[in-house]
């Protein structure tokens, strides 16, 4: 059976369909193109022809056009459509009218600079020119650093080996410093939060160096569908970029099915699990010859349903080879056989995390299964563009989970099949970050007196804070490093804080091995002692907790619970920044607050039934925070007429519903925001509730909460208007043991005054 | 809150006042040293020939030893673009004694003034002599001239890196060479009072921020002595290398032996192989001579030496195996050759032979020799 066959007989099952919430039907378009340029370097035609292209797609000759005019270039490109053109046709072309030329690729992963970079090979080899492309990252064999350095045309790279082991060293890097034409960074929404506001902190340190040798590289910057591409690459490089965002590529129709497992308890609104129906989902597909992606969330969920899809097809003749999982921690070898499996259809079905989400080549299959929601739009779009030909008929399931946001998706398909409301956000101006980096940037080069920082602002506080520790040295208006210390080292591009816990396995005595690491703030909470830590489905108790050296010592156990522990956490007032009066006395305000962490206690809860087990003590110190944060405090009026428990109520309702609202339109992850609502607050001695960055010094979700309060007001009210339940669940306000039997109810009246 | 403060709060504190900007400067300031000349026996006799044992650099024909530069670095880290050579000291050998110039900058300011005294110091001189400077000197000094917009050729010279030949000589009896070390152990001076290395960067920021003089003069000193030393080692080298029968012992000779055919000084190599093998290397030493032997084809030479090892019971079954070897294939000797592999086999299978995977290795090929050398018997 085929996939329309398929689609076809879904449609007349009517036990199928009763839990089918939205059957969308995205109809097929026809490729749009337009002729090579015809600046394009003669030599790079026919070895385009001769893998088959003989014009470009519209967004790949737009893209063309904008760079060839000078311009900084962002093309958004959804999963297959030729973007790697849209920078390896201006650089090859710049490089073969001038050898000195060079350019520098940034890939968020090693896996993924693999695989475009054999694509460039191809290319060159194809032309048999003399074009040298060199990875240069941790693997890099020290022998060949020096080739690298010196002889690179293309050197590609990520950006944490460009923080710590390029932009330090750039005295070795003359050659690449000086002729640097095009910075290549692909993958571009992958940068947001932490790693886009440090991202965007090294770019400012290499166009600084760039202006020290004497050249201006220009962008080319890819980027998945996101809501605010153009400003997500603006903020990142810190000046404007020509967007080309309209999709030449033809795409076969594709069907996009909503899926609501059916509800088995009614009383406490328990469903069927995502798991098994995406087991029945995808084992049909493989049964039906349908090649099928399923991506699941947790890698733990990736090996079962592997497992139960190789069940499904396992007979001696070795056909459970057809069916193949694929996560991180896979060996590089294993990926790359997985994926050359997939292109050439001897893979069957792959179950994956989000690894396969990036841009790795793996073909286009005929459909795809999301064993729940990945979290952003952008990522199940990514996902779901792995289903879909140019020509032919695909097919996506989104399976929900019971999770409130899974919940709140399958019932709004809307808000997924519409325009993206999702903002990649970064701020590169974090303080945290920003004095990190811009201890590198003075450790790399001098600052004088009224140097910039790229956009940073208070270039003058930073230096005579740094002079003031002794860090820098002031002498005829420039300022020298000044310590021992190498920087770039301290930090960590993918988290805020610089000191991360390591985490040590002693399992075996002979041999301690360090399997993770984890951001201070976050360490007490997992890693206290007695806590039992998972890492690859395995357990762990964590036998001691050195917090002076930053280090947690666990050991491999066997048990059935988990642990959770309490955190206490407490808001001071810091600075306010903004305020803004609304329904009465109401106001809404931005400012910085300061949180104290402490944990006191654990909980041990048992798998499967989650009854509480016991307690345990933590002795840790508290952990401080400087964060932005916004708030709304309620009118007077209104908290007056509200008698004890039911204010409470009401804002731990507005409050867990405001939780679901927020990672949805922030496009963050979850722990990435905390919401929190004070019956008393101490920073505004008046009922309120409070967003704030859970990333110390804050990187913007505050202020982009405070920019759209109104918007996530409305949404939160939405979700608990059109959720189904009388009391309150766990999709929207939170159940009725929670929140009282009034608890729903008093959040809508209170969500509807603020509205007003 | 304002932004000073915030950075404050987030980068923490703990610092103090910063010192008042000194007056603009003109030049760096320089310091020289003068040192006897009986503090460097030999050194006026270094010839380029002697060099060219020790070396595989090119060295100039007419070599002067006055015109070999010592050089040494004091700096403000390990490398990266943020670290400064903050003293820079340049000895040589004059008509009657050793001088050795610093060049000092007192404030980042400085830094051309003393960049130049070095780009014009290594103009008048054909070899450079540092320790380690092949991976840390003279690429930071490049590095420092580059971000001074200033020509980088100067450091294109003759290169002698005392580290790697040193390495080459004493790595086998001393484990780790460093400077310190050699001094002790090599040239019979251990330091007193020296500053350690890791505690100079540290120096000089104090010494930044007070502008106390007196905090330098620790390492000046060492700096200067630093200097010396490597002309002193240098040309203690240059004496072993010409009259090796003066060391002592086995392990540095023997080392000098594998130094010298390194680089294709094969005569030198023997003589050096010769006099280490009654010492404690003599298995190594004669291995190394007999294969010396048979590459240069002079095959009957090589079997001698193997022979004696044989007759001496050093080497273990190699000196039979490599005899099986030579019977086989050299002298066509096949009942010969069969002898000298079933010794080999009988010497492997006693007991106090260390068994690994090597020796079982060795005992696979060896049987697989033995089956060859009985077919050919046969065939006869």
């Amino acid at each position: 059976m085929n996939v329309s066959q398929l689609a076809e007989q879904l449609r007349r099952d009517h036990m199928f369909m009763k839990d089918v919430t939205r059957w969308e039907v995205l109809p097929a378009r026809s490729a749009r193109t337009a002729p090579f340029p015809a600046w394009l370097d003669p030599r790079l035609k026919p070895a385009l022809e001769k893998r088959g292209i003989h014009e470009l797609y519209i967004h790949q000759a737009q893209s063309l056009e904008a760079t060839a005019r000078g311009e900084d270039v962002t093309v958004v490109t959804p999963t297959a459509s030729g973007k790697t053109m849209c920078y390896n046709l201006p650089v090859l072309s710049a490089i073969l009218k001038n050898e000195d030329a060079r350019a520098l690729y940034l890939f968020p992963t090693k896996a993924l600079s693999a695989d475009q970079v054999s694509e460039l090979y191809d290319m060159i080899e194809e032309m048999g020119v003399d074009i040298k492309t060199y990875t240069y990252d941790g693997d890099t064999p020290a022998a060949a650093r020096k080739a690298v350095r010196q002889a690179g045309h293309i050197v590609v790279t990520n950006p944490d080996m460009l923080h710590s082991g390029i932009l330090p060293h750039h005295t070795k890097w003359v050659k690449l410093f000086e002729n640097l034409q095009y910075i290549v960074i692909d993958e571009i929404h992958t940068y947001r939060g932490v790693f886009g506001s440090n991202l965007a902190n090294v770019l400012r340190r290499l166009l600084r160096l760039c202006e020290f040798y004497g050249s201006h590289p220009r962008f080319i910057l890819c980027s998945a569908t996101i809501a605010n591409p153009a400003e997500l690459a603006e903020t990142l490089i810190g000046r404007p970029v020509t967007l080309v965002d309209e999709n030449g590529a033809p795409m076969g129709e594709k069907h996009f099915v909503f899926y609501n497992p059916p509800v088995v308890n009614r009383q406490l609104g328990i469903r069927q699990g995502c798991i098994p129906v995406t087991r029945t989902i995808s084992g049909m597909l493989l049964k039906n010859g349908i090649q099928a992606i399923t991506f699941a969330r947790s890698r733990l969920t990736v090996e079962v349903l592997t497992k139960y899809l190789k069940d499904l097809v396992r007979d001696p003749l070795g056909n459970a080879g057809k069916v193949r999982g694929y996560r991180g921690g896979y060996l590089p070898g294993e990926r790359r056989e997985i994926e050359r499996g997939l292109r050439a259809g001897q893979v069957d079905a792959v179950v994956s995390t989000n690894a396969l989400e990036l841009g790795i080549d793996i073909g286009a299959l005929d459909a795809c299964v999301l064993c729940g929601y990945p979290g952003t739009i952008a990522s199940a779009w990514q996902q779901a563009g792995r289903a879909g030909r140019r020509q032919g008929t695909s097919i996506v399931f989104f399976i929900a989970s019971s999770a409130a946001i899974d919940q709140y998706i399958v019932n709004h398909p809307d808000y997924l099949l519409q325009k993206s409301p999702e903002n990649a956000l970064l701020n590169p101006d974090n303080l945290y970050i920003l004095l990190s980096h811009f201890k590198c940037a003075a450790f790399e080069l001098p600052f004088a007196k009224g140097d910039c920082f790229g956009n940073a602002p208070g270039t003058e506080e930073l230096l005579t804070y740094l002079s003031e520790e002794n860090i820098l040295h002031e002498a005829d208006g420039k300022y020298h490093w000044s310590a021992e210390d190498f920087p770039a080292s301290e930090i960590s591009l993918r988290s805020a804080a610089s000191e991360n816990f390591i985490i040590i396995d002693i399992t075996d005595p002979a041999r301690h091995r360090v399997v993770g690491e984890m951001d201070r703030f976050t360490a007490p909470m997992l890693l206290h002692e007695n806590a039992i830590y998972m890492h690859e489905g395995r357990q762990y108790q964590v036998e001691k907790l050195d917090f002076d050296a930053c280090k947690a010592y666990i050991r491999s156990v066997d048990v059935g619970y988990y642990t959770d522990a309490d955190l206490n956490i407490s808001l001071s007032l810091l600075d306010v920044e903004r305020e803004e009066p609304f329904a009465g006395t109401a106001a809404a305000a931005l400012g910085e607050i300061k949180v104290t962490a402490l944990v006191t206690m654990f909980k041990k809860i048992r798998f499967d039934t989650h009854e509480t087990l016991g307690f345990g003590h933590v002795r840790l110190p508290e952990t401080d925070m400087h964060t932005t944060a916004m708030w709304w405090t309620l009118p007077d009026a209104l908290a007056e007429r509200m008698a004890g428990d039911r204010l409470k109520n009401g804002m731990m309702g507005i409050a867990n519903l405001l939780r679901i609202v927020c990672p949805l339109y922030l496009m963050c992850a979850p722990q990435d925001v905390a919401v929190v609502y004070q019956v008393r607050s101490p920073i505004t001695d008046k009922p309120t509730v409070i967003i704030y960055d859970n990333t110390p010094g804050g990187i913007g979700l505050a202020q982009k909460a405070f920019s759209m309060r109104d918007l996530l007001l409305e949404k939160a009210l939405q979700v608990a208007e059109d959720c189904g339940c009388e009391h309150g669940c766990p999709s929207c306000t939170g159940p009725a043991g929670e929140i009282g039997e009034d608890g729903k109810r008093t959040a809508v009246r209170l969500l509807k005054e603020l509205l007003k | 809150m304002n932004l000073m403060d915030r950075i404050r709060a987030v980068g923490g504190t703990g610092g103090s006042g910063r010192p008042a900007a000194g007056e603009a400067s003109t030049d760096c300031r320089h310091f020289a040293v003068y040192r006897e000349a009986e503090e460097f026996p030999g050194a006026w006799d270094l010839t380029a020939e002697t060099l060219r044992l020790m070396s595989d650099r090119e060295i100039p024909e007419e070599l002067d030893p006055r015109k070999i530069l010592y050089l040494d670095t004091e700096t403000t880290g390990l490398g990266g673009s943020g670290t400064v050579a903050f003293l820079v000291g340049m000895g040589y050998l004059t008509d009657t004694g050793f001088e050795v110039h610093q060049f000092l900058m007192r404030d980042y300011p400085e830094e051309p003034f003393l960049l130049k005294h070095v780009a014009a110091g290594l103009g008048k001189f054909d070899v450079l002599c540092t320790f380690n400077g092949t991976t840390f000197d003279v690429p930071l000094l490049e590095s420092r001239f580059l971000m001074n917009r200033m020509d980088r050729n100067c450091l294109e010279m003759p290169h002698l890196d005392l580290l790697h030949m040193c390495r080459r000589l004493w790595k086998l009896r001393l484990g780790r060479c460093n400077l310190g070390r050699l001094e002790e152990v090599i040239l019979g001076k251990p330091r007193v009072d020296d500053l350690p290395g890791s505690e100079v960067p540290q120096r000089y920021f104090t010494y930044l921020k007070t502008k106390r003089m007196e905090l330098l003069d620790d390492i000046l000193r060492h700096n200067a002595q630093d200097i010396a030393s490597l002309c002193v080692l240098l040309n203690h080298m240059a004496d072993l290398y010409l009259h090796p029968e003066k060391i002592r012992f086995s392990e540095d000779v023997y080392s000098m032996g594998r130094a010298l055919e390194k680089i294709n000084h094969t005569e030198y190599a023997r003589r050096c192989y010769r006099l280490a093998r009654p010492g404690r290397m003599g298995a190594s030493a004669g291995a190394a001579l007999a294969m010396s032997y048979r590459r240069s084809g002079e095959r009957e030479a090589a079997a001698e030496i193997w022979r004696e090892m044989v007759r001496e019971r050093k080497g273990g079954a190699e000196p039979y195996v490599e005899l099986a070897k030579y019977e086989e294939h050299v002298r066509r000797n096949i009942p010969e050759a069969l002898e000298w592999t079933e010794k080999a086999l009988m010497l492997l299978s006693e007991p106090s032979l260390r068994e690994g995977e090597s020796v079982q290795e060795t005992k696979n090929e060896l049987q697989y020799r033995r089956q060859r050398l009985l077919r050919k018997l046969k065939e006869r």
